[in-house]
């Protein structure tokens, strides 16, 4: 299996061999595997330490005089390589906790594991990276941190439970905000199946503090396009909103709505300088993650 | 106009209703289905519904007219196109060319009338057209309108009734298998009560009838004419009967010589009482003054006449037998002779002879020798004792019967038949045989004694025992075969040849022969001389030429589509008046398909992306 990247596999395939934490190495080390350089940055001029090379460090960070005396391959370090603070920001809300097949991962299950890897690349970057779920109120906040052991921290915050009724996305990004002191970077891990305007509010509010802010909009592939054979009442687990529909006749006017909602999103969010990505469950890992890696090579 | 081939699919328009009761009871869901996106559902209907109920609207409309074109297509509709001349027609005419036919009246005879009117239809038929000619007599000719309008010419009208109800038959097939668009049946008849009697079933076939109109129903005719008994020794009588309105003169001719004449009232049968010199198998008629309609005027009969049988008397047969005999000598219907025997069965040494059973049980066994040795396929059995009612055979009322009315045996023989021959039994006697006959023999159970029978002692012995020396022991009624023209009858066993008019003789290879076509008194022949004779007259009920009315005749015709002209006009304008017809099948056809084609391509805007 390791013989492919990790990152392009299937994500229900990839998550059916292991624990997530042990999913999320094979898929981040791919993922770097794949990058044409070193996704660090940051290295400033006062030396902090040594530490051995891996492969995609730059070659100019390379010590060539501890290379040429004791034939070892290490890289300097300075002290503001960790620059970023980064809050994943993850709704953990029933509704994501919902597949359209049983082949694939729940919107939930696929936001846990994107979580994880992202967590692990922040961290494998040297920025602080925390964590904060949430549903019909905040369950968990980590602030960031920037030690190894924080990843461990969110992999076990991520197994705590969840999924209440409503989804309150403004107090997970408010808890997230209160979290980074400076400028900093917050990524939202949604369906946002959410009220639109205190997303917003809340977003320009981030933007306003200097931050950056990503959000990941998980979507799965049946919501886009309702493939449903039969025609049935429609519920909504959260809000308890019934609708009775002929899929066969509704099915192009849903998928229009669904188009032009996402487009909305897209709009508002870009109206406020924040970056929109869709991410339907049946993507490879490392598709998000480019997305969210590219989000953090625009950041200083 | 549009009609419809098989309207009966037009029924199945109800299945119409079934895409609008789907369409009003589409919303009653029972499947529920979590679906977190369901605000983006519940927003498309919302800003969709006018666009979705106009869709499902349309959908339903496309699929109900899909139904309705479909059934359309299968009740099979035409479209009549009219002013483009009439439409191929299988057209069939009947003539009615029975004896009836052959009344004059106004001058012209019935089926002058016919053919004329015949010959008109057939004039206005095109070359599109099949055409055939059937008669009472069960011809039958097909061709173009020249043979037709030829063999219309040739009708002459028959001397029976035919079978115009057969012939209608034949015609009703015969348009139904033809491939035209149109098939009608043109009769012309003249509408004779007795002719249509049982109601016809000619299916669904368009009937136009001709019948002309204020024709005389008035007619003379000889209804019945018979010798009276076939065979006369050499009395006899001839009976008649006359239909007349009032009364008619008649005359009554035997071997071409005037037996009698006078005047019979309505009603009247006429008897009249002969002792000929002629003899042997004599033609003779009945006639009377020739009317309106000539072929009933005469009417035909054969006899038999000859010297009577002489009879010879065995002193055993008893006191009362030999006394009958004595009076049937005195009154000449039969002589002393040596023709036939009137003797007890053990004593007789020939045929053919009248035989009764011994006197003395004693003597079973030289009367069951004699029968043996005579060839007569009866044995005499034990005696039964005890009064028993003697019945004869035949309806009850039948002359035979009402001669042993009355009469009882008190001892009896037991007569048993041996296997494998046949043998007509006259008289029965406690449910088993008692007088029986055969070939040249008549055997009765019981000697002709009191104590043992009272038929010698009843008044009906004499004539009985005039009748079977007389015919019984010569020959057979069956000598004389009566019929109507043209039909077919059986061949009397010992005829070999059939003499027809002007003296030529058919020769008879089967068991039975067509009557002739003509009325008249045929003879049987075998070798020199004749053996029988066939009568041939019209049916008796043709003499009467009461009409039926136009309703009546439609429901004697038997078809839905029966139509009465009495006139030229009034029929040019119901035959071969059907326009064209083309078949509206294919064009509905290609609209179901682009209806279902429709209905799949706008369905598919909402489904076919499902997988």
């Amino acid at each position: 299996m390791r013989a492919q990247r990790a990152d392009m596999i299937d994500p229900a395939t990839i998550a059916a061999l292991g624990h997530i934490e042990l999913v999320a190495r094979w898929i981040v080390d791919g993922f770097l595997a794949g990058m044409h350089r070193s996704p660090r940055k940051g290295f400033s001029v006062e030396f902090a330490e040594h530490r051995p090379y891996q492969p995609g460090d730059e070659l100019r960070y390379l010590d060539w005089k501890i290379a040429a005396r004791s034939d070892r391959w290490v890289v300097k370090q300075y002290e503001e390589e960790t620059n970023l603070r980064a809050s994943l920001v993850l709704d953990v809300s029933r509704s994501m906790e919902w597949t359209g097949s049983p082949t694939r991962l729940t919107k939930l299950a696929y936001a846990e594991r994107l979580v994880a890897c992202l967590a692990l690349l922040f961290l494998r970057q040297r920025d602080a990276v925390g964590l904060v779920r949430f549903d019909d109120s905040v369950r968990t906040v980590l602030p960031p941190r920037a030690r190894s052991a924080q990843w461990k921290r969110i992999v076990t915050a991520l197994n705590e439970g969840g999924t209440g009724r409503a989804s309150h996305a403004p107090e997970g990004l408010e808890a997230a905000g209160r979290q980074i002191t400076r400028r900093g970077m917050i990524v939202l891990i949604s369906d946002l199946l959410v009220d639109a305007d205190g997303v917003l509010r809340v977003v320009r509010g981030l933007r306003g503090a200097g931050h950056q802010v990503t959000v990941l909009h998980v979507m799965d592939p049946a919501e886009r396009e309702l493939p449903f054979l039969h025609d049935a009442v429609f519920i909504d687990s959260e809000s308890e909103l019934e609708v009775p529909a002929s899929v066969a006749e509704v099915r192009a006017a849903y998928r229009t709505t669904v188009g032009e909602a996402i487009d909305e999103w897209r709009s508002a969010f870009a109206a406020t300088g924040t970056s929109y990505e869709l991410i339907t469950t049946d993507s490879p890992f490392g598709v998000p993650l480019r997305r969210a890696f590219a989000a953090r090579q625009r950041l200083p | 106009m549009i009609g419809f081939l098989t309207p009966l699919w037009l029924l199945a328009g109800i299945a119409a209703a079934i895409p609008l009761l789907i369409h009003l009871l589409r919303r009653r869901i029972g499947t529920r289905v979590e679906f977190p996106a369901v605000r983006y559902l519940a927003r498309a209907e919302r800003e969709h519904s006018r666009k979705l109920k106009l869709r499902n609207l349309l959908l339903m409309l496309l699929r109900v007219f899909a139904v309705l074109v479909v059934v359309l297509a299968a009740a099979r509709p035409v479209l009549r196109a009219a002013g483009t001349g009439h439409a191929p027609t299988a057209l069939a005419l009947v003539v009615d060319n029975g004896l009836s036919s052959s009344l004059v009246s106004n001058g012209q005879a019935v089926l002058a009338a016919l053919k004329d009117r015949a010959r008109e239809v057939v004039r206005r038929a095109s070359a599109k057209d099949k055409l055939w000619l059937l008669t009472a007599d069960g011809a039958v000719a097909g061709g173009t309108r020249g043979t037709i309008l030829e063999a219309i010419d040739r009708l002459e009208p028959l001397a029976g009734a035919g079978a115009p109800a057969s012939a209608l038959a034949a015609a009703a097939s015969l348009v139904r298998q033809d491939a035209r668009q149109e098939h009608e049946i043109a009769l012309f008849t003249d509408a004779q009560a007795t002719t249509w009697r049982s109601p016809l079933n000619l299916g669904d076939v368009q009937l136009r009838v001709f019948v002309p109109a204020a024709v005389n129903s008035r007619n003379r005719g000889v209804t019945a004419a018979g010798a009276v008994p076939v065979r006369w020794t050499p009395r006899g009588a001839v009976r008649a009967r006359v239909l007349t309105p009032d009364s008619a003169t008649y005359r009554i001719t035997l071997g071409g010589r005037t037996l009698a004449r006078g005047t019979a009232g309505r009603d009247e049968e006429i008897a009249v009482r002969a002792a000929p010199a002629e003899r042997g198998w004599t033609a003779g008629a009945v006639e009377i003054e020739p009317d309106e309609m000539r072929g009933d005027d005469v009417r035909h009969f054969a006899v038999w006449i000859g010297a009577p049988p002489g009879v010879a008397v065995h002193p055993a047969v008893g006191e009362f037998a030999s006394s009958a005999i004595d009076a049937l000598i005195q009154s000449e219907r039969v002589a002393s002779g040596n023709d036939i025997a009137f003797v007890p069965v053990d004593a007789a040494t020939r045929l053919p002879a009248l035989l009764v059973a011994p006197s003395d049980p004693v003597r079973l066994g030289a009367a069951n020798r004699a029968l043996e040795r005579l060839g007569v396929p009866w044995r005499l059995g034990l005696v039964r004792r005890g009064e028993t009612a003697v019945r004869g055979a035949g309806a009850r009322d039948s002359q035979a019967a009402q001669r042993l009315a009355n009469v009882s045996a008190s001892w009896r023989y037991r007569l048993m038949r041996r296997p494998g021959e046949s043998a007509e039994v006259l008289a029965t006697a406690g449910g088993e045989p008692w007088i029986v006959r055969g070939g040249g023999y008549v055997l009765i159970a019981s000697p002709l004694l009191p104590d043992a029978t009272t038929f010698p002692v009843r008044a009906s012995f004499v004539p009985w025992l005039g009748d079977v020396l007389s015919h019984g022991l010569t020959a057979t009624a069956s000598s004389v075969v009566t019929s109507t023209p043209g039909r077919p009858v059986p061949r009397p066993a010992t005829a070999r040849e059939l003499e027809l008019p002007g003296g030529a003789r058919q020769p008879l290879t089967t068991d039975t022969l067509q009557a002739p076509e003509r009325a008249g008194a045929y003879f049987f022949y075998r070798g020199g001389a004749r053996v029988g004779a066939l009568v041939v007259n019209p049916e008796a009920e043709e003499s009467d030429l009461t009409r039926l009315g136009d309703a009546a005749l439609q429901t004697k015709l038997g078809t839905r589509q029966v139509r009465v002209a009495h006139d030229q006009r009034s029929l040019a304008a119901m035959i071969l008046t059907s326009s064209p017809r083309r078949s509206l099948l294919m064009p509905l056809v290609v609209i179901a398909l682009l209806l279902v084609l429709a209905e799949s391509v706008l369905a598919g805007t909402g489904g076919r992306r499902a997988a």
